[in-house]
């Protein structure tokens, strides 16, 4: 099934460039023991070509009419933010994650996509939240603010590194007096019991200020 | 008309800004709409939502996989069942891990209670919407039954942690099943009751027949799901057309809108499709109680749970539609990204196409009909 439809991306829209990806098992070095992968493949197509990508899918036969989700997900490593598009359809009763890559922006500069708003009115809300969490703008949509977040927010909360800043307006965020840090000594407390739950290590709070 | 009642007088008019919310009982929640109206009738209505933003996601990323089980409960905390059950099956499938069959029909069998439950709740508060009382009382009785077998089997009554990987915490009994069993049947009963009441009463009636119609075209362009894309007369649910769990071996229909007191989408057709939804839900339950077999509830699950290296979008049909979650995994004990793709908060983007030309009374029937829960909505 996803065999066809790359070919179909790449016959209708020849610039896309879509790749098959699908899980790949890993083999651990030592044991030699190999587990197979996990979960669903995916399509990779090229950043510019988002919108007429949508759009032959959409139109074409496979009918992929229903935007479900537009998400991303940050690789800091890698330098780079996938943007996953969970399209489906409801007469052939299939299920596709297309996905693109955009780099992260040096900061002050972010990485941008063309809206697919005109494809589905279901990706105004999502392409809002997908700008609101990890900073990536989408040319061509009517409205583009933040959507969870307060409009003079700082910052991308989604992305890896983020950490959230100390004020906003009048308001101390995460004030001392009302952290619970019981919860984090719980943890580190209890880090020799296998399986109980150190979770909270990895909390991006910043040193407490005074007032 | 109004334009030319105007242009005669020549009056100097201009369009009046309200904000409807964030603490207004009609509602549902912290929800803020600003509405332009042009006297009674709103020309442009822009939800704001983020109030209840509790940065679920990224919480997410920083929990183990058993650990983010009681923050999804508090996503859609009026069936918080069906929020366990679709998160759960995901790292399932990713696992591979083998259900027990007593504990799959248990799952099934308290999904669809939380169904009723939360159906329940919203023909109570669209009733109170609408301006009538009583039948908030009548049916918190019956949804009364429902939070005491979750109490007895989970020990909460609205956020269980019920539903873990690989089965379910606690054995449901024989004295249970059998008063679930009596439940249903009198809950099919009162259920016409109450819809004689509400729903054939000719003010209801008045209020919901042709207001707010979401026709299948908006439906299916802003990717509706759930009672809302029934209502709009399209035949489409997940426990039918990509059956999971015993899903298929049980006998049930689908309801779908006709339009029957006014226009198909309208709001009365969301309000009888979510009733009839109720029955079949009836019917699912009284067969899974039929069909459950004695046997473990607890699969083999590794004590640290670490999750393959992929990605899986599991998705489920919840008591308001599809919720799925995109769950990225880089092999270690805690997700990388663990998105959720709420149901309520595509419809709630639909607001800005449905409300112009409402009168304002009209809004407050069109957002109750969709059945919003912001903790959903803003995650």
């Amino acid at each position: 099934m996803h065999n066809e439809w790359v070919s179909f991306i790449n016959t209708s829209v020849p610039t896309a460039n879509a790749v098959l990806v699908q899980p790949q098992g890993t083999t651990d070095a030592a044991t030699g023991v190999t587990t197979p992968g996990a979960g669903d493949s995916w399509i990779t197509v090229a950043s510019e070509e988002v919108k007429a990508v949508c759009q032959v899918l959409k139109d074409g036969e496979h009918q992929f009419t229903t935007l479900h989700a537009i998400t991303g997900v940050d690789y800091p490593t890698e330098g780079h933010i996938e943007i996953t598009y969970i399209l489906s359809s409801m007469s052939k009763n299939s299920e596709l994650l297309l996905k693109t890559r955009v780099s992260r922006g040096d900061g002050v500069k972010l990485s941008k996509l063309p809206s697919v708003v005109s494809v589905w009115a279901a990706a105004n809300f999502q392409e809002r939240e997908c700008y609101d969490m990890f900073g990536v703008l989408f040319y061509g949509h009517p409205d583009l603010r933040r959507l969870l977040c307060p409009d003079d927010w700082i910052g991308y909360p989604l992305r890896k590194d983020y950490v959230v800043q100390t004020k906003y307006r009048d308001m101390v965020i995460n004030p001392a007096n009302k952290m619970n840090f019981q919860e984090r000594e719980f943890g580190a407390r209890h880090e020799h019991i296998a399986g109980a739950s150190t979770s909270v290590e990895n909390y991006s709070v910043p040193a407490p200020v005074k007032e | 008309m109004q334009e030319k009642h105007r242009k005669e007088e020549k009056l100097k008019t201009e369009l009046l800004t309200i904000s409807m919310g964030p603490q207004h009982p009609a509602t549902h929640g912290v929800l803020r709409v600003e509405i332009k109206t042009d006297s009674e009738i709103v020309t442009q209505a822009i939800p704001h939502i983020g109030y209840l933003h509790r940065c679920m996601e990224k919480h997410s990323e920083n929990l183990d996989y058993r650990g983010i089980i009681p923050f999804t409960d508090r996503l859609d905390y009026l069936a918080a069942m069906n929020m366990e059950l679709t998160y759960v099956m995901a790292v399932e499938k990713m696992l591979k891990t083998e259900v027990p069959v007593r504990a799959e029909y248990i799952r099934v069998i308290v999904g669809e209670l939380q169904r009723i439950a939360s159906h329940l709740l919203f023909f109570g508060t669209y009733a109170i919407d609408l301006g009538a009382f009583s039948p908030f009382l009548y049916v918190f009785q019956d949804r009364e039954f429902i939070l005491r077998i979750f109490e007895e089997l989970s020990g909460a009554r609205l956020l269980y942690n019920y539903i873990w990987i690989g089965g379910v915490w606690n054995d449901i009994t024989d004295d249970q099943i059998k008063r679930i069993g009596t439940f249903c049947d009198t809950l099919d009963e009162s259920l016409k009751k109450y819809h004689t009441l509400v729903g054939e009463n000719k003010i209801f009636i008045s209020r919901t027949a042709h207001v707010g119609i979401m026709n299948k075209d908006m439906a299916m362009d802003f990717g509706a799901t759930g009672p809302i894309l029934r209502a709009a007369g399209v035949n489409w649910d997940l426990r039918k057309n990509r059956p999971y769990s015993i899903y298929p071996k049980m006998a049930f229909d689908i309801p779908v809108g006709t339009g029957e007191k006014g226009t198909v989408g309208d709001c009365w057709d969301r309000y009888f499709v979510r009733v009839r939804e109720m029955h079949e839900s009836i019917k699912i339950i009284k067969q899974c109680l039929a069909g459950i077999e004695a046997g473990p509830i607890m699969g083999k699950v590794p004590k640290i749970i670490k999750v393959p290296k992929g990605e899986i979008y599991m998705r489920t049909e919840c008591a308001r539609g599809e919720l799925g979650y995109h769950l990225v995994s880089d092999g270690g004990k805690k997700p990388y990204r663990l998105k959720v793709k709420s149901s309520c908060f595509t419809h709630v983007s639909m607001l800005p196409a449905v409300a112009p030309g409402l009168m304002i009374a009209d809004l407050v029937a069109t957002i109750g009909s969709i059945d919003i829960v912001l903790g959903e909505i803003d995650r």
